[in-house]
């Protein structure tokens, strides 16, 4: 690749090259808009004066008589300047005036013309010992008008003067785009730079980020800008990732060990099964373990790919409109007997007809978590009948699914930990349960944009299920 | 029964063929997808069992090209993908069920004898009868030996399963999937506490019961 390919791919140059260009086209249009609208204008301007002059000279002859006008006029052609000025008789022969040649066109009819003509230098004026009188090629734009008595007068202007002064707007014009060229190279450049640093900046931190560093972030301006706020996402994002990766090492830790521990138990029951000593009777009900342990461990595994699943926001199956009601009430049903066996009483408080945008099979998941949890802690330290209770409710604009039971609760600094994966406290420790089934429930609750939160049911405990509604 | 499975893991496939063969069925066997197409469009079987993932064509193009061709082989879809998504693509391409895997034998022979069963025509009854019990689908009433039985419309339905499947081993997930329509494992016994309110409704106050606890499988109503 060329140096000039090479410099030419960075976004500098190119970011300048282009605010260059923009801005030069719009300078020079901007600058040939003025040029002509002044060239307009003065144009305007003698055609003007021009006309002024014309009657001015007619006044002169109208009151002052012929004599004035001639002795005016002689004056003026004396002078130097862009004026030109053409008595004739009436016949159009030259009577004074500094013009003494004009086309006969603009003697015969009165009117406006622009014609060719040879200037006297009015610096030559009177060079009586000149061999003959310096001229130029003029340019004459005038007026030509019959006077009272048939004679005729040509009064005009030398647009060689004009065209002197476009030439000075058009150098000015010239100067003025070099100057803005130069300027906006500078200013582009310097732009471009500053914003590129900033650029530059993320793109530093997001090496350091890629070789390892997660704890790296975007340093954030006061200036609170568009690149802050870039920043601030990356920094979000950052954020979310990193938890994330803390998520995913205590899970690896978590599965090590409560995976490893059912593991180790089914190996230990394989192993009894072989040994000569074993009877027929223990080698069954070896093998009967062995069938439930794998069992156990496969539900975990499906538990944790679930919310794997759902806590990288793939739904099972796109979210539907789904009636929430029914399906809270068929799980509440399904599990009213089973809970009346053990003694506990399921109370429900389901408004009709509700519904969600939604997963089905992960609304009911949940609800089904919620109530085998409830019913496993549902049994009150004074030995009170259980109670579970079992509420769905529009608020404002959540739908809020409780479920409530008056066991012993959880304490307040455990209500935030009960929802990570595989953490089981210890008075459950001994209850059957993967310590998975309410991190699922937060899953579920994150994946549907809402929220899941233990909270006291004074006493025992209320999962509150907030989500918001479609 | 004559059963053909395509599964190319050829561990889990001998360990299938040998327990089918003890229960009873001639297994035929496929270990990758063309060689199971051909079989299977160029023999009669009762069931076909085909895994989701196999060598040289993918399961669920077997299932819709057979079912392209007319052929209504009840067909049990095996996969280790076990979303709600992957189930329903299963079921759309033309699977009657759809097994996750892990599995337990006893819960495939359950469905695949279920799946035979619904070829025959016995699907369409309007009334079941299982020795003097009997199940109008109708009026929704249910007698044995003439006394009425009240029901709750759930354990109605449940009923209604598992009497159309009368004679047949009905496991838990089964009845979870087919009669309360989930997809997915709660970890207590809530089927069994269903099935013990029902068993006290039919069976009652009866000599010989119909309802049946079939031993690490599930249920089973028979005479």
């Amino acid at each position: 690749m060329s140096r000039f390919a090479q410099v030419w791919r960075t976004s500098t140059v190119r970011l300048t090259a282009t605010f260059i260009a923009i801005f030069v086209v719009f300078a020079i249009l901007l600058m040939a808009f003025i040029g002509w609208q002044s060239s307009v204008s003065i144009q305007r301007q003698q055609t003007d004066d021009i006309d002024r002059e014309v009657r001015l000279f007619q006044r002169i002859e109208a009151t002052q008589g012929i004599r004035a006008l001639a002795f005016a006029l002689n004056r003026l052609s004396s002078q130097p300047g862009p004026g030109v000025y053409y008595l004739g008789d009436a016949s159009g022969q030259y009577l004074l005036g500094n013009m003494n040649d004009v086309p006969p066109e603009v003697l015969i009819d009165p009117g406006v013309y622009s014609f060719d003509y040879d200037r006297p230098d009015p610096l030559g004026e009177d060079a009586a010992g000149m061999p003959e009188r310096p001229k130029r090629a003029g340019v004459a734009v005038v007026r030509s008008i019959e006077l009272g008595n048939g004679m005729r007068l040509v009064v005009g202007r030398d647009v060689v003067e004009r065209r002197g002064y476009s030439a000075i707007i058009l150098q000015s014009f010239f100067f003025g785009v070099v100057g803005i060229i130069l300027f906006s190279v500078v200013a582009g450049g310097v732009t471009a730079r500053r914003v590129l640093k900033r650029i530059d900046t993320i793109r530093d931190t997001s090496t350091k980020i890629m070789s390892g560093n997660l704890s790296e972030r975007v340093p954030i301006t006061k200036r609170n800008d568009e690149f802050d706020g870039l920043a601030r996402n990356l920094n979000a994002m950052l954020d979310r990732i990193e938890q994330l990766l803390q998520g995913l090492k205590e899970v690896t830790d978590n599965v090590a060990h409560d995976l490893k521990t059912p593991l180790t138990r089914l190996r230990n029951q394989a192993e009894g099964a072989l040994r000569d000593t074993a009877s027929p009777e223990t080698k069954e009900k070896a093998l009967e373990t062995v069938i439930a342990e794998s069992d156990k461990l496969i539900q975990t595994f499906n538990a944790l790919l679930m919310i794997a699943r759902v806590e990288a926001g793939a739904p099972s199956g796109a979210l539907s409109e789904i009636d929430v009601s029914s399906i809270v009430s068929d799980v509440a049903e399904l599990y009213t007997p089973v809970a009346e066996d053990e003694g506990i009483e399921v109370t429900t408080n389901i408004a009709e007809g509700v519904t969600l945008r939604a997963n089905r099979e992960l609304i009911g998941q949940a609800m089904v978590n919620l109530l085998e949890n409830a019913m496993k802690y549902a049994k009150p330290e004074d030995g009170r009948p259980g109670k579970i209770s079992v509420e769905l409710k529009r608020e404002g604009a959540s739908v809020v699914i409780t479920v409530a039971d008056n066991g012993p609760g959880i304490a307040e600094a455990d209500r935030q930990r009960v929802l990570e994966r595989f953490v089981r406290l210890e008075k459950s420790r001994s209850e059957p349960g993967s310590g998975l089934g309410l991190a699922l429930v937060n899953a579920v609750a994150r994946l549907h944009g809402g929220s899941f939160s233990i909270e006291d049911n004074g006493p025992g405990v209320r999962a509150v299920l907030d989500v918001p509604a479609s | 029964m004559k059963i053909l499975l395509i599964e190319d893991d050829r561990e889990a496939a001998s360990y299938l063929i040998q327990a089918l063969d003890e229960a009873g069925h001639v297994t035929h066997h496929a270990s990758d997808g063309e060689t199971g197409y051909a079989m299977a469009s160029g023999m009669d079987y009762d069931v076909l069992i085909v895994d989701r993932m196999l060598p040289r064509r993918d399961g669920l193009s077997i299932i819709e090209s057979l079912r392209a061709e007319g052929d209504n082989t009840p067909v049990l879809i095996l996969s280790a993908l076990g979303e709600v998504d992957d189930r329903v693509t299963g079921l759309r391409a033309g699977g009657d069920d759809y097994l996750t895997k892990p599995y337990a034998f006893t819960e495939l022979l359950a469905r695949i004898e279920v799946l035979a069963r619904r070829s025959s025509p016995a699907e369409a009854a309007t009334n079941y009868s299982v020795g003097g019990l009997s199940l109008d689908r109708l009026s929704r009433k249910v007698e044995r030996d003439g006394e009425a039985i009240l029901l709750q419309p759930r354990e109605f339905r449940l009923l209604e399963y598992l009497m159309k499947h009368a004679g047949k081993v009905v496991t838990r997930t089964m009845l979870l999937e087919n009669v309360w329509d989930y997809h997915f494992d709660p970890q207590t016994n809530v089927i069994d506490v269903h099935m013990s309110r029902l068993r006290s409704k039919i069976d009652k106050g009866h000599d010989s019961p119909l309802l049946h606890t079939v031993r690490g499988a599930g249920y089973m109503i028979r005479d």
